[in-house]
Parts: C-alpha cells; sequence; structure tokens
C-alpha cells in the first residue's frame, strides 16, 4: 500500500503535462482598464495569483497569508513570520513628535464617532492620532502618505494564530485586512517593534491608513468609514 | 506556482492543453472579479482551483469531451533529473507504465481522484473542491481507487 502510493507519486514527476503557459502576462493583458485603475493592489494581487510561488512546506491554510506577505496593502507590509521577534512587554509607542495637527504634512482624516484625538504625533510622513493616553491606549488612528502598491513604510510581523481577513470598505481602494487574534508586531522607521493589538489596514487614494485597538471588526470597519 | 497547478489541475480535467491554459486564464480573471467576495475564513488555493475546475469542466463539456484525458509519462528525462543507469531506466519505465496503465483503467472518479492526490500533490481539502466533493468522499473514494490498483498491479498486495 505504502509502496503503492509512493509510485504514484514518483509517477507525478514523469508524467508528460505540457509546460505551463504564460497564463499571468494574458491575465494582467484582459483585466479591465479601468479597474486597473481603481484596484491598483487587487491588479497586483490577480497577477500575483497567477505567478507567485507558494513554497513547497507552505500550509495550505496559510496560501492566502502568503500572498499577505508579499504584498501588503498600500504602504504596509504584511509579513508572516514562524516566530515572532523579542519585543519588550512595555514597548514604547514610537509615535515620534507631538505636534499640532496643522503642522502635519498632509489634511488629517477624523473620525466623528473618535472626535477630537488626545494627541497627534508625527514621525516621517506617519502621523499617528492617539485617543486615550501613551500609558492607557484606547485606539491609535495612524495615517501614512501614500497609497500606492509599494510596501515600504510600515512592517507588520504576525505568525501562525493571527486571523487575517479581507473586509470590504466603503470608499477604500480595494478591500481592508483585519489582523486579529494573536498580538502581531508593528514595526515603523525609526521606531521599537512593539507588540499591536487588532489591527484594520485599508487605503483610501492618498493614504494608507491603520486603526488600532477597535473591539471588534464592526467597529474597526464603523470608524474607517466615518474617517473624512 | 499558482499558476502552474492551475494549469495541471484544468488540463487534467479539460483533457486538452489549449483548453486548460484558456480555462486558467478565465479562472484567474474570474478570481479576480470574486476577490472581494474572498473573506471567507477558508484557505485560499481550494478556492481558487474550485475555479480553474470549473472553468476546465465547461470547457470540455463544450468540447464534446467525455472521457478524460488518458495519462501519458514522458519518453524523455527532464532537465534536471539524476540520471538513471540504463536498466534502471528500463526497468523504472516498465514499472512506471503498468501503474500508469492501471491508473488510466480506473474509473473517470477514481482516476481524478487518484491525479489530484498524488499527481497534482493536492491536499484533501484541495481535490475536494477541485472534483466537487465532499472531503470524506475524497477520503472513500481515493481508498476505493488503491484498492482497485492494488488488483491491477498485483505486486502491491
Amino acid at each position: 500500500m505504502i509502496e503503492l502510493e509512493r509510485e504514484l507519486r514518483g509517477l507525478a514527476a514523469a508524467l508528460d503535462f505540457p509546460e505551463t503557459p504564460d497564463i499571468a502576462s494574458n491575465v494582467r493583458r484582459h483585466l479591465p482598464e479601468r479597474r486597473r485603475a481603481a484596484w491598483p493592489w487587487r491588479i497586483a494581487l490577480a497577477v500575483a495569483i497567477a505567478v507567485l510561488a507558494v513554497g513547497a512546506g507552505f500550509a495550505v491554510p496559510q496560501a492566502r497569508t502568503a500572498i499577505l506577505r508579499l504584498f501588503g496593502i498600500g504602504a504596509v507590509q504584511i509579513e508572516f513570520v514562524d516566530r515572532l521577534p523579542e519585543v519588550r512587554p512595555a514597548a514604547p509607542l514610537g509615535l515620534g513628535t507631538a505636534i499640532d495637527p496643522a503642522d502635519a504634512p498632509f489634511p488629517l482624516l477624523r473620525s466623528k464617532l473618535l472626535g477630537n484625538p488626545d494627541g497627534v504625533y508625527r514621525r516621517g510622513d506617519v502621523v499617528t492620532l492617539l485617543y486615550g493616553t501613551p500609558e492607557r491606549v484606547r485606539i491609535l488612528v495612524t495615517e501614512i502618505a501614500g497609497s500606492d502598491f509599494t510596501p515600504q513604510v510600515g512592517k507588520k510581523l504576525a505568525a501562525g494564530g493571527t486571523h487575517v481577513e479581507f473586509v470590504p470598505i466603503r470608499g477604500s481602494i480595494g478591500p481592508g485586512v483585519w489582523i486579529e487574534g494573536r498580538p502581531h508586531v508593528v514595526l515603523f522607521p525609526g521606531g521599537p517593534p512593539r507588540l499591536a493589538a487588532n489591527t484594520l489596514i485599508w487605503t483610501n487614494g492618498r493614504l494608507t491608513l491603520r486603526l488600532e485597538g477597535a473591539a471588534s471588526l464592526r467597529q474597526a470597519v464603523a470608524i474607517a468609514e466615518t474617517l473624512e | 506556482m499558482h499558476q502552474g497547478i492551475a494549469f495541471r489541475t484544468a488540463y487534467l480535467i479539460a483533457g486538452s492543453s489549449s483548453d486548460a491554459e484558456e480555462a486558467a486564464h478565465d479562472a484567474f480573471v474570474k478570481a479576480f472579479g470574486a476577490l472581494g467576495r474572498f473573506r471567507r475564513r477558508e484557505p485560499f488555493r481550494p478556492w481558487l482551483l474550485a475555479i480553474v475546475a470549473n472553468e476546465a469542466r465547461n470547457r470540455r463539456r463544450s468540447a464534446g469531451r467525455r472521457h478524460a484525458l488518458a495519462l501519458r509519462a514522458a519518453e524523455e528525462i527532464r532537465p534536471g533529473d539524476a540520471a538513471p543507469s540504463p536498466e534502471a531506466a528500463v526497468l523504472g519505465r516498465e514499472q512506471r507504465g503498468v501503474v500508469l496503465e492501471a491508473v488510466n483503467r480506473l474509473s473517470e472518479e477514481h482516476r481524478l481522484v487518484v491525479a489530484c492526490r498524488y499527481f497534482l500533490d493536492l491536499s484533501e481539502a484541495e481535490t475536494a473542491s477541485v472534483l466537487g466533493i465532499r472531503r470524506g468522499t475524497v477520503k472513500s473514494r481515493l481508498s476505493r481507487a488503491l484498492e482497485r490498483l492494488r488488483e491491477e498491479v498485483p505486486a502491491h498486495d
């Protein structure tokens, strides 16, 4: 029985499957132009579905995360790792310098559900609205200049057990990504790595937005959809 | 690669290379269109392969092909394969031929489940998605197919 199964598996390499044609290029050509402009990361994802390798040892349930790992959302890259790096439990938020909202490098978005933030911080092109205090954070809304498909500003590391889900968000360029469950690590340039709570990431055309600390996906989406 | 596994899955079901290419292509475009609906807590690849398999079945139906492809072994050693000794090559080829013929003699539903699991190396869940059956059915069908193969290839009693 085992030998038969082994032979069957061995046979796979000897089978006369035709060479796989370059389907990805054709897919790219046939995707609608209008949507290509409006949904840049979805195009990238669609092509990625066709061309990206998923490591042979990659467990099936993680196939979707493999794609996320490679693509991220807007300026935030989501990377799945086997083990999270060591993070000090009380790592500072690393939000940067407190600023007057008027001094932000771009017009800030706010949600009427949250009202005025208790603090606004800037680190380069990353602006964070803090609700609560640095010691007792309720909600963090991070606004990052740029929504292009060039993940480079922020990086999130998540390990197995972290749940990731695509969610539609009104007004967002493409679905958002909801990360919940096991804590994940967030890294912004110049800031220390720290553990993050449930997070929603999405883009609105000119900014990549990140909401951390919402109690539920429903609450996160409600806040996201009222940001203006 | 997703495009590799998608193409081979489509090839297995559609039975022709050009139909497989079209089926995989259309499946990727459809998957793109349906990405917004992809929010279930399910792994990605079975979802994609189910779309591929569906497209491939449609192609096969429109081509009026009633039977799936008979699998063949490649004549030549592929690049990167270790070159076996001539004896080993002949023996290997003969044994391969016997097993492959037995696989090809299986009923189509048995042949497809064997091909998905062993030739495409799909998981049970992926095989279930591709064939449009439950995981339990994949298990029982595979078990019957292996029994049949053991009868056909007596060396594996």
